[in-house]
């Protein structure tokens, strides 16, 4: 870990970039997933409507989108689980059909509910796994040992999974996907459910074993977990709406946000958009875009004709970048912002 | 991979089943019902028309077949219920090829209704069953072969099943009439024509006629058909089992488009 670490408390970027780059062959060289034109329908259901992505080797990359978005579909057949209607689908540069033993053998996922099995232990849930991709029971018993003990868990792990607690249990599942040492990882949405300390220490122990150039696919509801990666593709309704880095992303919105609650938001609207000021259209709340926040508040505040009950300015977030391409919040989980507090320190004090 | 997959599988279910050990015991109440209450009764009834001698020893048999087969089924219903957990799931994105989960699950099931049979077999001294060292030995050869046989059955009705309300029903209504049939709990020369023709199709009536004559020296069917006809369906049922996991419900497998790289 020699560069610094930014105070934000999810930055990994310094342990992958002052680990060795690893040995490579011609198939590592290849992307590490690469969709094309990706369609995939359950009967009427169009739940990816023409997906092109490509994620490079050792790249984090986030699939942000609200509930229904199609980002478990998405997984689902990028974990070779479901076959794609339409289009194709390639992980570490083999078909996701054609050469799914060849893919299953590569990754590790740690699915959206929960699979472990609850009657057995974490020890006897990794042996287990460890099987299955072919280890003989002495390697499989070493390896579990050495995840556990890495994540951990090594306390805990002699006990029927169901006696753990709920953070535990979801560290298990990522002992689980990593006990076979996988080149790509798929996450998603793996800290559900977990506080800001276990999101964080899960993070950290992602951080730590994914150092070695590993690939993480992930999803997230948590903002301050997407900020952590590379590239970020933002999904709706089974499209792909915008990928970039983070800051790329927020900075398409130039300047900052401005919320503001008021006393009668639709007259307060419609006072907004007289004056030229173009309040983001769709939203519940009043969102406006402006490239100095700051500055034109004190004057907005003065002379608008409603009373405003609560005022914010703040960066733009990614959810304003969503909220600004679909017209419609990401985190349809409410408590998802809430316990994060991702959006605290720079709100603005409003008049009461 | 596909004998590791397979071994995995096995320790996966008989660890869970170990869990659930006292189950072995509770499993004794339905078979020792069937010989000592329904049995001891209509053996009195019947005295001694029967084919000559004890009416017991003659469905003992029949009970272990009863017992195996319903620890075989019960161990099939952990397919279904594995759906519903995720665990399945990550078995599923291993890679295990799916005949070694079919094939594994077979394995396990048989071994469990094979222990399940063993648990019930000192019953059989209350029973009055004669028995020696060599037709002891015959029987558990029969009974691992009929393990096996009920094993491929459950799994083969099962990897079809998504829901565990709709198993039971199901299996019951395969199982039971196949039991029935088998000439488990009377004997066949007496059965009215029509059942001696049927039970020509029940796999039941093979392993449990093998298990009688092994036990008993009294066949109904030639023991080479039965070991003939056992060894067919085993093979068929399995190749089912596979083919459906082959399958799963939405597997990569299933008729896919090949996507063309080049385009
Ligand atoms: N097995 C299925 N059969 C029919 N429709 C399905 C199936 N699985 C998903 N869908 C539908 O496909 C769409 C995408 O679902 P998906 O699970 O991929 O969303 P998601 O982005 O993961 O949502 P969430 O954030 O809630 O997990 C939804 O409209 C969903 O109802
Ligand atoms: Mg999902």
């Amino acid at each position: 870990m020699g560069l610094p670490c930014a105070p934000r408390p999810l930055c990994w970027r310094a342990v992958t970039e002052t680990a060795p780059a690893p040995a490579v062959s011609a198939a590592s060289q290849a992307p590490a997933i690469e969709v094309r034109g990706l369609v995939k329908r359950y009967g009427e259901v169009e739940a990816l409507r023409g997906i092109d992505l490509t994620v490079e080797a050792g790249e984090r990359f986030a699939l942000l989108g609200p509930n229904g978005a199609g980002k478990t579909t998405l997984f689902s057949i990028l974990a070779t689980l479901r076959a794609p209607t339409e289009g194709g689908a390639r992980v570490l540069g083999r078909d996701v059909v054609a050469e799914r033993d060849a893919v299953r053998r590569e990754m590790g996922i740690v699915f959206q509910e929960p699979a472990i099995e609850q009657q057995l232990s974490g020890r006897d849930n990794l042996l287990l796994m460890g099987l299955l991709y072919g280890l003989t029971t002495p390697a499989a018993r070493r390896r579990a040992d050495e995840i556990l003990g890495q994540l951990g868990l090594a306390d805990s792990a002699g006990r029927p999974a169901k006696t753990l607690s709920g953070g535990q249990r979801r560290k298990l599942e990522l002992a689980r996907a990593l006990v076979t040492d996988p080149r790509i990882l798929f996450l998603d949405e793996a800290t559900l459910g977990l506080d800001v300390e276990g999101r964080r220490g899960f993070w950290g122990h992602v951080r730590g074993l994914a150092a070695a150039g590993r690939t993480v696919f992930f999803t997230t509801h948590y903002m301050e977990e997407a900020e952590v990666a590379d590239r970020i593709a933002l999904i709706d309704a089974g499209r792909i709406v915008a990928l970039d880095t983070p800051r790329a992303l927020k900075s398409r919105l130039g300047g900052g946000v401005i919320r503001l609650q008021t006393e009668d938001d639709t007259q307060a609207r419609a006072w907004l958009t007289e004056r030229g000021l173009a309040p983001e259209p769709g939203t519940a709340e009043l969102m406006l875009l402006h490239a100095d926040p700051a500055a034109v508040l004190p004057e907005l505040l003065r002379h608008l004709p409603v009373k405003v009950r609560r005022a914010e300015v703040h960066e733009p977030s990614l959810e304003d970048v969503f909220l600004k391409l679909t017209g419609r919040k990401l985190g349809a989980d409410a408590p998802a912002e809430k316990a994060g507090g991702w959006r605290g320190g720079k709100g603005g004090r409003g008049r009461p | 991979m596909m004998l590791r997959g397979i071994y995995a599988i096995v320790v996966l279910d008989m660890k869970r089943f170990w869990l659930n050990r006292a189950r072995l015991f509770a499993g004794l109440a339905q078979p020792l019902l069937y010989l000592f209450v329904l049995g001891a009764g209509i053996g009195a009834s019947m005295g001694g028309r029967m084919g000559g001698g004890n009416y017991q020893p003659f469905i003992f048999p029949g009970v272990l077949g009863l017992s195996q087969l319903f620890t075989a089924t019960f161990a099939a219903i952990t397919i279904v219920f594995d759906r519903q957990i995720g665990f399945f799931k990550a078995v599923l994105v291993s890679p295990v090829p799916r005949p070694a989960i079919a094939i594994g699950k077979i394995a396990a099931g048989a071994l469990q209704a094979f222990l399940q049979g063993v648990v019930v077999l000192p019953f059989a001294w209350i029973a009055q069953v004669p028995f020696t060292v060599g037709s002891t030995i015959a029987l558990l050869g029969a009974m691992a072969l009929a393990s096996i046989t009920f094993s491929a059955l459950g799994v083969a009705v099962a990897a079809r099943f998504t829901s565990t309300t709709v198993f039971p029903i199901v299996s019951n209504a395969v199982l039971l009439p196949m039991y029935f049939l088998s000439g488990a709990m009377f004997p066949l020369d007496m059965a009215p024509p029509w059942m001696k023709v049927a039970v020509f199709f029940d796999p039941v009536a093979y392993a449990v006629d093998l298990m009688r004559g092994a036990l008993l020296g009294r066949f109904y069917f030639n023991p080479w058909l039965s070991l003939g006809a056992l060894a067919v369906i085993i093979t068929l049922l399995t190749w089912v089992a596979v083919r459906i996991f082959n399958r799963g419900e939405d597997d990569s497998s299933l008729g896919a488009t090949n996507f063309n790289w080049r385009r």
